[in-house]
This record gives C-alpha cells, structure tokens and sequence, in this order.
C-alpha cells in the first residue's frame, strides 16, 4: 500500500532519506543526464512546440466534449461486439471489473501497465475478492512482488537496483540469481510470465486512446505484454480514463508522434497495438473474445468543467515532468507524488487521491519550469501546482504565519519598505563582511547551508537621483524594474547597468512606487496579496511612457511578463497595459546586446575565465538563452560551459526556506559542476541565483566568485 | 518521398532498434532466409498461418530440413514456435514500423510468441509517416472487429536499470525482408 505523508516533518524526514539513498541519487542522476540529449535526438526534425500546440488544441476540443466522444465511442464499440461500461467512481470500475470476472468463471487474471488501474486501485480489490492478479510489465510485476507502487509513470521500478531485482527474483525461483546478468534476469520473467499468460482466463489493459471514430482503442507498449494480455485469455478488459477519449485517429496519431519520444527518447514504442471490437479468440467457447471496455470518470467529468484544472486532463502520461525536475532527481517518484508522480502528480494526487494524501508534497515545487517547457500538452504545471497548493490552504481554512504576514505587509509597499529599511538596523550585529546568518522578516527556518547576505547601507532607490544623471537628448528612455533583491540588498548591480550604458544615449528611470513583483506571493499560495502587488506595479510603471522595460532579475521579469496577464485577466483597462507592459520587458543581456548593440570594441579583451548558470526563470520564463553567453563573449570573457547549466540553483524563494536539504543539495551539485570547470567567476543573471550561490560558495569556503552579469560586464567596459 | 528514398530511410530508422532490413527479388528468397536464419538459431519450427503464395515450396523445404511448419491453431503450439513468418501490410519509415493486420490469432500468436520474427514487405508499401496511412486505417478500423499492429523492433525493456534488454515477452529479433509486389 502507499503511503504518502500528510505532515511536512513526516515528509521532510522522507526526503532526508531519500536523498541518503546512494544508489537512487546516482541513477536518477544518470537518468536525468542522458534523457535531454536523447529527447531531442528523437525530435530531431520535428518542431516540438508547434506539436505541443497541436496536441493542447486537440484535447481542449475534446475535454469539453467528452461525454459526447463517449457516447459515439460506445455506439461504435458496441457494433463491434464490446461490452463498454461507466464507472463514476474508482470503486464503482473495481466491482465492475470483478464482477466481469465473477460472471465468466475468472480465476486468474494477467494485467498489462495501466496507471488508470493504479489510480484504482483494482489489484488490491480483485485479490482480496479471491483472484490471482499477476502484473506483466517487467518493471509492474517486480514493485507488484515487492508491494510497492510505481516510482515513475513510465519505468516504475526505475527507483531499485539489480541487487534488488536479483534478491526478489531469488526468493520467488528458489534459484540464486545474478545481480550482473540482467539479461539473464529478464528471461526469468519471460519464463515466469509466460506461463501466467497461458494460465490466465482474464486479460486487464489500459489504453492510450479511445477513438470515437472508430470505436478503437489504442495501446502503447514496449514488451509485447500488453498483445499477450490482449490475445491469449477469453476475456478482455479494458480500463480506460474517459480523458483518453480522442475524436479522431488523426488526434491519436498526433499525441503518438509525442508520447514514445517525450517518454523514452524514442521514435516509437516497439508495440502500438490498434484494437477494434471483439476479435477472434479461439480458447472462448464462442470463438471470439469477451471484450469489455471500462471507462472511468474519478472526477474527470467535473474536472473538464473546470475552468483552471480542465487543462490538467490533457496530460498524455509521458512522464516527462518527473523526467526533468530536478527535485524528481534527487528523491525518486515515491517522494514526489502518490499514485501519479512528478509534477502533474502533485496536481492530480489532490483530486484522485485527497487532500491528506497531496497536502506536503504540493509545496514540494520550486517553481523552476522545467516541467512546463517538456510537457508535450503544454499544461502550466507550476502554475495548477500553486492553484492546488492554494486550494490546501483554502480547504483546511488555515496556513502558514508566513503567508499571513507576507499577505499583511506586501500589499502595502510603505510599510513593506519601511520594514526592510527598518531589517536592517536590526541585522546590525549579526553581519560580517556583507553576510548574515538570517534576514529578518523575510526568511525563516534552516538557512545553515549558506550564508545570507546583509541589506545595502543604502538602497537603490535613495541613491538612484545621484547614480542616474540626466542624459542630453536621450535615445531611449527606460525604466528600471528592480524588485526587492535589487532595491535592498544588490543595488550595486543596477549601478553597474547604468555603468554599461553610459554613452549609449539611454535614460533611465526608477519609478518609485514600484514595489515586489509579486511571486513569492504567488509561489506561496497567495494569489489574492499577487494580484494586488500587480496592480500597483502597473499603476507605478506606465508602460506607454517608456521604450523598455528593463530588470536585471529573471524572476521579476517572467512574472511580470507571464504571470500578471492572468493575474489581472478581464480587468478593464489593466489589461491592455498589462500586455503593453509584456511587450516591453526585456532582460539585461538582451537589452544590452540586441537593443544597445554592444561590440567587442566596446570591451576590454582577454577577461577572466567564468561559468554560466542559466536562471530557471530566464531561460525557460523569458525563454532568454542565447544573448547572455552572447554578452559573456562580446565583452571578453571566457566562457566555459559546465553540466546542468539550465537546471534550478535550489533556490525557489520560499521553496529554500520550506525544504532546506534539497535547496542545499541542489546548490552543492550546481557549485561542483562551477567547479568543475575551473572558471574563476560563476556569473548568473538573477539576484535570487546570486543569494543562493554566493551564499553557497561563502558556507563551503569555495574559491569561485559569483556575480550578477552585470557586474562583470560592467568590469570589461571600457571607460569613456 | 518515393521508393528508393523510403526504402533508405526505413533502413536507417531500423539499425536504430535493431531490426534487419534485406532487400530479396523472389519468394524464393525469403524462404532461403527463414530456413537459414532458422537453422543459425537451431530452432525447430516456422509458424507461417497467412503464407498462401508459396506455401508448398514452404511446407516442402520444411519437411526437407526437418522443422516443422505450423500454420493454424497455434495455441496447441505456444512455446514451440522458433521462427514466425508473416506478411506485412505497410513499412512506416520515418519509425521503422510495421503495420501488420493481426485480426487473426494465429498470426498474433506468430508473430507475440516466435523466437525470430520474420516480415515480409511488398516494396511499394512502404509509406514515410503514420499519417500517410491515416485512411487506410480508418477503413480497416470500420471493417471491426480488426486488431492492428504497429511493431518497430524486437520486444524490449529497460526496466531494471534503464538497461536495454531484448525479449522480454515477445520475439527477440525482427527481420524484414522487402520485395517486389509482383513476386508475391
């Protein structure tokens, strides 16, 4: 049974272990590593993101629809001979189920991989209504004999070793096996499995698709179990997720050329099987077989109405989302999800599954995007993983002090400021060399695994008229979005921008009623203190009055740019500017080589030697990736790339604050792979990556500095 | 994109999962193939249930090289099967598929629960992606009750520790043979 911890220091002391886990941290890490390189040689040719659209306009035409599909699909399946079935709840497919096995005389049953059946449940219940239920998919027999759920959606045993398969497979032959000849291992289970096969009255799939066209169900597979449990017993039983309904073949197809290649980095799974009506069965008495389709509805139904969470049935259960989140990496599917794991599983565990069961590991997301940038549907994982983590709060009528404060002083930027003014008196004699050990008012809990930094002497919004002369006849005029890292803690990075621009002909400005942008209120849940944040952000910097809206902080910028335009949505006429505003955001490196046009002339030569780390919010919010290793090179530097240079520092705002051991973990690989490259400088474009990894590289005493972009580039200007 | 371009990409496609793609000019061929890949393998059987044309040159070599020919009620010969020999409607190239019509259960079971898989596939069907064949499908999908196969390479998994691992449940390898349309 699985067991997933309601209590965040229940939790907490899971990832713990978990992350003690040698073997899981190494082969997740290999995983992760080979998957991107794989993943893209499939899609080689292939516009991924044209098919992600594609495939999300597909199922939003279906998801209103289905019970129309389902109506056709039935009209069709039944010509063909199948009996199909509705099943509102998960207990409601498991009696039927059983009772199809009761009605034809089923002793024993062998299922191919479906997690529809493991949403359900349905192995449990038919044992314990006195069937032999035996799991075919080699990695669902080996977590069925060991009594465990799936670790990912995809390859669910991908969590244990050889050791352990050897050990299990020990017990149930009687013969010693050898944990180095996995071949060996895997003709065991053909053994094995084969004469479940030939024993078994009942065969139990998933499917992939269900085809209203035709009636047809489609499935996806690699062993060939799935035509085994298809062919050989007299009954078969499909149990599908009404959101697999497609209209058409066309839309299957498409979801096809996405879900091997998304899923394994293969072109295509090495068995699709088509399966229209009752075929020919020659152990049944009548000659064909007892084919029996269940559809489940769990919820989906009402989901499909749902104005926020309907796009979360356009999941094609790729798997993807585990596959690129790098906190997936570090503690394996049973840590990240309950029955579905990975991000989508964050979401859907609160439907399917209750809240008990989604209450601690919904606030296990850093926000990073990754998995929004893979998802073959373009499902707004982080953003349905806020929305649920915001339900938890709503549904148990109470939350964090945190998000109780946070509420109180961001909505009001004079007091919000005030504090911080006021946060830095009070840190006075905790500092040392510009570090702290705690922020008051803003962070809390274990910081240990880095240093803090102190908030500036002065901020930047007290010295901007001295830093920000007036320029003669000004080319551009540009306002400056600095957020709270910059205003208070780093403004010696906006200096340095209005260093680099000097005689470019740009002026700009610092609108002072410019307040937080907002997301550590969205990352925690508080979408109502986000909004209002937005507004006044757009009451401060009229867009119409500037050519460019400039931020040196990734995080301030994709909020601004992507997040606000739902956040004001259908408020008239913040709407126009919040989409004036969108178009205006641009982030340093692209402001400075796009916009300015900055040339090598412009630099000194022969810098120092530096690594990149590529903010989450950078190149996947802004999608910004090339102009920053561009700007590292125009200006002198020498760039050495480093592994990982697009996965999260572990920073996450509030994320670090809630789950300390993996924001540490995150940021020790992020500073060994620095390392590793030998560069003197690890150079980042986010003042959250500069707390994190400076913080970082100060606890470890490491010998690699780390700046903001701009700092560097400003270093390289020549003087004019 | 035309025959020989398909044929090429279909080939390059292949190596990737590891199936064999032979060009043979006569039926002739193809059976030399499956008694000489038969004997390698020191199998014992060919299961051969929708092999019409050249079906008594077939039973014939058989009988001459001692291995059995099973071509219907195959459930009586599970786990006796060494060679399944079978024809196949389409080529998809752009993934190295197979598309073959598996309405049958002695042609699934040949093809599920062989040792070796060999296809034969008329040359002018090969198409470059899935959805070349959209039509095609649909009709045979409206023809019901109608099991479809897409096979692209031997059965496989890599569920103890991602490490690619070849028959698992089904065939072990696949082999297919392209020949003209006029000698079937």
């Amino acid at each position: 049974m699985i067991k997933t911890p309601s209590d965040i220091k229940e939790y907490r002391k899971n990832l713990k272990n978990a992350l003690g886990n040698q073997f899981l941290g190494t082969t997740l890490d290999t995983f992760a590593s080979a998957y991107p390189a794989s993943r893209e040689n499939a899609f080689a040719g292939i516009d991924f993101d044209a098919l992600a659209c594609d495939i999300a306009k597909a199922k939003d035409e279906a998801i209103p629809n289905l019970e129309k599909l389902l109506g056709e699909f039935t009209t069709k399946a039944v010509r063909a001979g199948v009996t199909v079935h509705f099943a509102r709840t998960a207990f409601e497919a498991n009696s039927m189920i059983a009772q199809i096995a009761k009605d034809n005389q089923v002793k024993r049953i062998v299922k191919g991989k479906s997690m529809t059946a493991e949403e359900t449940f349905l192995n449990s219940f038919l044992e314990r209504e006195g069937y032999e239920v035996t799991e075919t998919d080699l990695g669902e027999w080996i977590i069925q004999l060991r009594g465990e759920g799936p670790s990912h959606m995809v390859l669910p045993a991908i969590h244990l070793s050889r050791r352990d398969v050897a050990e299990l497979f020990t017990k149930v032959t009687g013969e010693q096996q050898d944990p180095d000849d996995i071949n060996g291992m895997v003709k065991v289970a053909r053994r094995e499995l084969r004469q479940k096969f030939l024993e078994a009255d009942m065969g139990i799939s998933g499917a992939n698709f269900a085809i209203s066209q035709t009636g047809t169900i489609g499935l996806v597979t690699n062993e060939g179990n799935g035509r085994l449990v298809t062919t050989l017993p007299r009954v078969h039983v499909a149990l599908i997720g009404v959101d697999k309904l497609v209209p058409d073949l066309k839309s299957a197809l498409k979801i096809l050329t996405a879900l091997p290649r998304n899923a394994t980095g293969q072109a295509i799974s090495t068995y699709v099987t088509w399966i229209t009506g009752a075929t020919e069965c020659k152990s049944a008495e009548s000659g064909r077989k007892q084919m029996h389709i269940v559809f489940l509805d769990n919820g989906r139904l009402a989901l499909s109405k749902d104005p926020l969470f309907a796009q979360a049935l356009r999941c094609i259960r790729c798997g993807a989302c585990a596959n690129v989140c790098p906190i997936y990496k570090l503690v394996g599917g049973h840590n990240y999800g309950h029955v579905y794991i990975g991000a989508i599983g964050l979401v859907m565990t609160y439907f399917y599954h209750g809240l008990e069961n989604a209450r601690a590991i919904v606030k296990n997301c850093l926000n990073c995007q990754a998995c929004k940038k893979v998802c073959p549907a373009r499902i707004n994982l982080p953003d349905l993983i806020k929305a649920v983590l915001r339900t938890v709060y709503q549904v148990e009528g109470k939350k964090p002090i945190r998000n109780i404060m946070l509420q109180k002083v961001l909505a009001d930027r004079r007091l919000f400021h005030f504090m911080l003014r006021r946060a830095r008196f009070a840190q006075k004699p905790f500092a040392e060399e510009g570090y702290i050990r705690h922020l008051p008012m803003l962070f809390s809990g274990e910081h240990g695994f880095r240093s803090l930094p102190a908030l500036a002497k002065v901020p930047l919004r007290d010295m901007w008229e001295r830093l920000n002369p007036p320029v003669e006849n000004p080319k551009y005029r540009v306002a400056l979005f600095g957020g709270c890292l910059i205003d208070f803690v780093y403004p010696e990075q906006a200096e340095a921008l209005l260093r680099i621009c000097r005689g470019y002909g740009v002026q700009f400005e610092y609108p002072m009623d410019q307040t937080c942008c907002g997301l550590p209120a969205q990352m925690m849940g508080e979408k109502e203190t986000a909004r209002e944040v937005a507004i006044q952000n757009l009451k401060a910097v009229d867009p119409a009055r500037y050519d460019y809206i400039v931020t040196l902080c990734a995080s301030c910028g994709s909020h601004l740019k992507e997040n606000y335009i739902a956040l004001v949505a259908g408020d008239s006429p913040l709407a126009v500017k919040v989409a004036q505003l969108k178009d205006k955001i641009l982030d340093f490196s692209s402001f400075v080589t796009r916009v300015l046009g900055m040339v090598p002339e412009d630099f000194k030569s022969a810098g120092q030697k530096v690594a990149y780390h590529a903010p989450c919010h950078l190149c996947r919010g802004l999608g910004v990736t090339r102009e920053p290793r561009k700007l590292l090179e125009i200006s002198g530097l020498e760039y050495i790339k480093s592994k990982d240079e697009e996965v999260c520092c572990g920073f996450g705002g509030s994320f670090s604050a809630d789950f300390p051991e993996l924001s540490a973990e995150l940021l020790r690989r992020k500073l060994n792979n620095a390392e590793a490259t030998g560069a003197e400088v690890l150079v980042t474009d986010c003042p959250g990556c500069v707390l994190q990894l400076r913080g970082g590289t100060k606890k470890r005493g490491g010998q690699i500095n780390v700046k903001h972009i701009a700092e560097v580039v400003c270093d390289q200007r020549k003087r004019i | 994109m035309e025959y020989p371009k398909v044929l090429e990409l279909m080939k390059q496609r292949a190596s990737a999962v590891r199936t064999v793609v032979s060009e043979v000019r006569s039926m002739r061929e193809v059976l030399d193939y499956v008694l000489d890949i038969t004997r390698k393998q020191e199998g014992s059987s060919v299961a051969a249930p929708d092999f019409c044309r050249g079906s008594a040159a077939l039973a014939a070599l058989c009988e001459k090289n001692g291995l059995a020919l099973l071509t219907e009620n195959l459930r009586d010969h599970i786990s006796k099967i060494s060679t399944g020999l079978t024809m196949a409607r389409w080529g998809i190239a752009e993934t190295a598929t197979l598309v073959v019509d598996s309405t049958s259960e002695d042609l699934r079971i040949a093809t599920m629960l062989c040792e070796t898989h060999v296809a034969v596939l008329p040359k002018s069907n090969i198409v470059p992606d899935a959805t070349a064949l959209q039509e095609e499908m649909i009709r045979m999908f409206e023809a019901a009750p109608r099991y479809l196969a897409f096979i692209s390479g031997a059965s496989r998994t890599a569920d103890i520790e991602r490490v690619l691992t070849i028959g698992v449940h089904g065939p072990q390898e696949l082999h297919v043979l392209v020949l003209e349309a006029d000698e079937l």
